[in-house]
């Protein structure tokens, strides 16, 4: 790996437009950030962002510089240590906003259900990667690929974190739609998917109903649980075609935006920089999709074409669900936006699925 | 390995996952476009109502002086609790919940008051508790977190220095009612402006309202104030200097409440004392008793003060000097008498005899005194009271000649005073019985009218001013509570003081008032009104409130008594009328009240007066 690290190689074939996108949103993420907590000096939320950025950069590096399939073998025990570290979590975690998700190594808190995620995006590129040739995958097939995704999943979903367990859905989504399933039975999972849904109801508390109801009637209780999206929305609208200007939104600092270093930084955005940051920040986004989808395509095998299309199906879920959720399109949950939401978990994962993207691209001419 | 058109598929379910994102980023950049460009004028709106917060700055009322710069009225500061609906993170109902047990107020009142403007722009203040206490204050400072939505608001209020001192002039503010608003008067006025809504407060409220000033300021989502955009500062109100002499007003109230000699005039009485310089129509004291306190409308009033203030049978409200008119009694004799002598039908130097009693129309009506006067000229008959002369001069004279020189002389008419609901009392004739009661004059009515009792009401007000006018030879100055001249001082349109002059000879004037010096100074029935030195004149009146054949007892049944008295009998400067409900006797019950006014006119006057008085009105 080392050797890996200092070969010519190495750096010539390093995909560097994706990593520069990637410093760009963490830079226009730090400035927002910045912007968003100013007003308070009790946390500084901008030095700690600052610090996991350099960490995620270290570690995109890291996951790069190592053969995705060195990663690829190694993967059942790291899959096996995963589920005992959720087990772990989910037993001795910590609670945090309801959520027994977290870690907390001394003054630092994390949230290894992030970072899991691409653990199993791996895993389920390894085993649809090795399947026997056939057109579309068979039922026990089907079977064994969701259980890989819906043993951490529902583990997640154990420990309270609703809305990060619904981020392993696109995974499983994604690979079993590449690998081929029988359009029958695509419209089994959907459908078996849409059954479910209502069923789920059932096991939602409260506030996470209420957000649902809130979504479909937003003018339900505009000053109660309305209210985020409201300010959200009125934050992005009164943003204009320019914005307000850096550290002018009067929706961000006068407080009227909850929640906006994290979930909400992509009102900040459009409230700051206007029209044309929300295209700029979304452009880089969409750039980083699309560079991982060409990555994909042109992989020196499914393998690789797995573990890229699982990361494109991770970050474009969280980025619908996100942006969607700041203009109102979609319900609220505590899904943070990759490179731009404050939160080391989210960050670090973001940069450990580049470093994956930047490695497959790298070693497609290795024979 | 798969196949080598799988692998195609592959490759084409990968570009197709590429085309729904493109779809789905465009949908987004859609959303995007729709909020910032298209709506972006729409939410900027909404973000400035955010942002900025319109604060009203309540003008202070102008003061309100005696004669002599010494206070009547001034405000204080006082603090509002109020809700400000718009950006509050709680439903009406939740902030009602949580602020009902601070404040102890019932959560139905608070809503009732919320309700009550619920229609108005969510940024105005709604006032849920005024003039709180230090611990409300605190209540709210320290849940400023919980319920951004509530604020404490300064707002100057009403102080009264003298509580009930005065207080049918003065009057008293309160909320400009919906009625109100409709008005023209109030047109630019809003629902909850505090305004005069009786006496001088009404009448002045344009001079005494200040201008409101507002402030726009920047909050954040806790309703802090982070900045200010723009700020109006609120002009006070003008200050009115009343002709009010605070030492007369005092000494009237304290005599009428049995505090000023209490050896001699005891216990509280209902009734109503004004003074006035019949030279210029300054009004001097203005007293009505009983009496409220104005301060209790400064805040909004309790419903059980109100309902005791209006359910009160002596009604407190009303201002008995204006508002009410009595019978005269013997006071009306005057003016009979006056009439007598400028119709010609009364000759100077006659007399007539009085047996104790006359007959006239086949009724026989009774003098006072039963024994009879014996012959008496108009001087006696005036100076002893004597009915059956009157009887005699009424009968003479005729209804209508009664009326229309009663009327000229300024009584059965409104006086013109600077205060609403004026009651222009009563000086009935052939052509108002026609009109009003349907039926023709009796002969027999006027007889009673002679001597001031049936039909004929006036009130304290008018038996002031008309024995002034007469006094003064005829001259009626327009009496008033705050000279015109004054409020011209400060830009304010003032007009001239109304004067009338009615013909009158100076000889007839000598002889009534020659003759109401000696009710006072020569054995009348006045003599409590004598001051050693200044020549009081004046004439009681024992007016009954019943028939005597009624034979009806006890307090409420009791005679009005009357003293109206002016001084010094030539050239007067003061005329005092005191009218005293169920008091009894003229000359005992009336005649000490207007000597007490008198007598402090005359020590301040003379420089005898110690200014005790004038320190417990400044307290």
């Amino acid at each position: 790996m080392i050797e890996q690290l200092e070969s010519k190689r190495f750096w010539h074939d390093f995909d560097w437009y994706l990593l520069g996108a990637c410093l760009l949103l963490s830079l226009i993420s730090l400035t927002e950030i910045y912007s968003a907590t100013m007003n308070d000096p009790t946390q500084n939320y901008f030095l700690r962002q600052g610090a996991w950025v350099c960490a995620g950069i270290f570690a995109a590096f890291l996951v790069a510089g190592i053969d995705y399939h060195v990663l690829s073998e190694h993967i059942p025990w790291l899959y096996i240590l995963s589920i005992g570290v959720l087990i772990y979590t989910l037993v001795l975690g910590r609670t945090v906003a309801g959520s027994k998700s977290w870690i907390a190594f001394g003054s630092v808190t994390f949230q290894p259900s992030e970072p899991i995620k691409m653990v199993v995006v791996i895993a389920l590129a390894r085993y649809l990667s090795e399947l026997r040739s056939s057109k579309y995958m068979t039922l026990s097939q089907i079977l064994k690929a969701a259980f890989i995704c819906l043993l951490p999943m529902s583990l997640v979903a154990l420990q309270g974190d609703l809305g990060t367990s619904l981020t392993y859905l696109p995974v499983i989504a994604v690979g079993l739609f590449i690998r081929g399933i029988r359009p029958a039975a695509l419209v089994a999972l959907v459908l078996a998917f849409v059954l479910v849904l209502p069923v789920s109801w059932l096991f939602l508390k409260d506030y996470q109903k209420e957000r649902i109801l809130t979504f479909a009637q937003p003018e339900r209780d505009p000053l109660g649980k309305g209210y985020q999206v409201n300010q959200s929305k009125i934050a992005i609208g009164s943003g204009g075609l320019l914005g307000k200007g850096l550290f002018n939104g009067t929706q961000n600092q006068l407080g009227f935006l909850p929640t906006r270093h994290t979930d909400f930084i992509f009102s900040v955005v459009g409230e700051e920089l206007g029209f044309v940051g929300v295209i700029g920040t979304l452009g880089l986004l969409a750039f980083i999709i699309f560079r991982s989808i060409y990555n994909a395509q042109t992989a020196r095998d499914n393998l690789g074409l797995f573990i890229v299309m699982g990361v494109v199906g991770t970050y474009f879920f969280h980025l619908i669900v996100n942006v969607g959720m700041v203009i109102g399109f979609m319900p609220t949950t505590g899904i943070p936006l990759p490179f731009l939401s404050y939160g080391g978990s989210s960050v670090l994962t973001a940069f450990i699925a580049l470093g994956l993207v930047i490695c497959v691209r790298r070693c497609r001419y290795v024979n | 390995m798969l196949q080598r058109d799988e692998q195609e598929l592959l490759r084409w379910r990968v570009t197709f996952i590429g085309y729904v994102i493109v779809a789905a980023l465009l949908v987004l950049a859609f959303g995007f476009w729709n909020h910032q460009i298209i709506q972006g004028t729409h939410y900027d709106q909404l973000a400035e109502q955010n942002r900025v917060r319109y604060v009203p700055l309540v003008a202070p009322r102008g003061r309100i002086y005696d004669r002599y710069h010494r206070l009547l009225a001034d405000n204080r500061p006082s603090y509002n609790i109020v809700l400000i609906r718009e950006n509050s993170p709680h439903t009406v109902q939740q902030t009602v919940g949580m602020l009902g047990r601070g404040l102890d107020i019932p959560v139905e009142s608070l809503l009732e008051r919320i309700n009550r403007r619920r229609r108005e722009p969510t940024f105005r203040p709604i006032l849920l508790k005024e003039d709180v206490t230090v611990s409300d204050i605190a209540f709210v400072k320290a849940h400023r977190y919980e319920l951004p939505e509530i604020s404490v608001e300064l707002q100057p209020r009403r102080r009264y220095t003298g509580g009930e001192l005065a207080a049918h002039a003065l009057g008293y503010v309160g909320e400009v009612t919906e009625a109100q608003l409709m008005t023209p008067e109030f047109v630019d006025f809003r629902s909850g402006d505090q305004i005069g809504q009786t006496g001088l407060e009404r009448q002045y409220n344009s001079v005494l309202r200040g201008q409101d000033g507002f402030k726009r300021v920047i909050v954040n989502s806790f309703g802090r104030e982070m900045g200010k955009l723009e700020e109006q500062e609120a002009t006070p109100g003008n200050d009115l200097l009343t002709t009010i002499d605070l030492d007369l007003q005092r000494a009237a109230e304290d005599m009428l409440d049995g505090k000023l000699d209490p050896e001699h005039y005891p216990g509280e009485h209902m009734g109503a004392v004004v003074a006035l310089d019949p030279r210029t129509g300054e009004i001097l004291a203005m007293v009505s008793k009983p009496a409220f306190d104005p301060n209790l409308f400064a805040t909004r009033i309790s419903g059980a003060n109100w309902s005791s203030l209006i359910n009160d049978p002596g009604k407190p409200l009303q201002n008995r000097v204006i508002q009410s008119h009595f019978s005269p009694g013997s006071v009306f004799k005057v003016f009979m008498a006056a009439a007598g002598l400028e119709t010609g039908v009364l000759n100077p130097l006659e007399s007539i005899y009085c047996p104790g009693h006359a007959t006239f129309y086949g009724h026989t009506f009774a003098c006072d005194k039963r024994e009879g006067h014996g012959t008496v000229s108009v001087y006696d008959a005036i100076r002893e009271s004597c009915n059956v002369f009157f009887y005699t001069v009424g009968d003479r004279l005729r209804i209508d000649r009664i009326s229309q020189y009663a009327t000229m002389m300024g009584l059965g008419r409104k006086t013109g005073i600077d205060l609403g609901n004026e009651d222009p009392g009563l000086i009935p004739s052939t052509e108002w019985k026609q009109r009003v009661l349907k039926t023709k004059w009796y002969a027999g009515e006027t007889i009673s009218v002679a001597i001031g009792q049936g039909y004929v009401g006036v009130t304290p007000m008018q038996a002031a001013w008309a024995m002034g006018g007469l006094a003064m030879s005829g001259r009626l100055k327009q009496p008033h509570l705050v000279n015109p001249q004054e409020l011209i001082k400060i830009g304010f349109p003032g007009g001239r003081v109304l004067e009338e002059e009615y013909p009158i000879h100076e000889e007839t004037v000598d002889i009534v008032t020659k003759a109401m010096w000696g009710v006072v100074n020569e054995g009348g029935t006045g003599v409590r009104a004598k001051i050693e030195g200044f020549d009081v004149a004046g004439k009681t009146g024992t007016a009954q409130v019943v028939g005597k054949q009624s034979g009806l007892k006890g307090k409420d049944f009791k005679d009005n008594a009357w003293f109206v008295g002016f001084a010094p009998y030539r050239n007067p400067e003061i005329v005092v009328a005191a009218f005293v409900e169920h008091g009894g006797w003229g000359a005992e019950a009336a005649a000490p009240v207007v000597h007490a006014v008198m007598e402090t006119y005359y020590k301040k006057k003379t420089g005898q007066f110690s200014d005790q008085i004038t320190t417990i009105a400044q307290r």
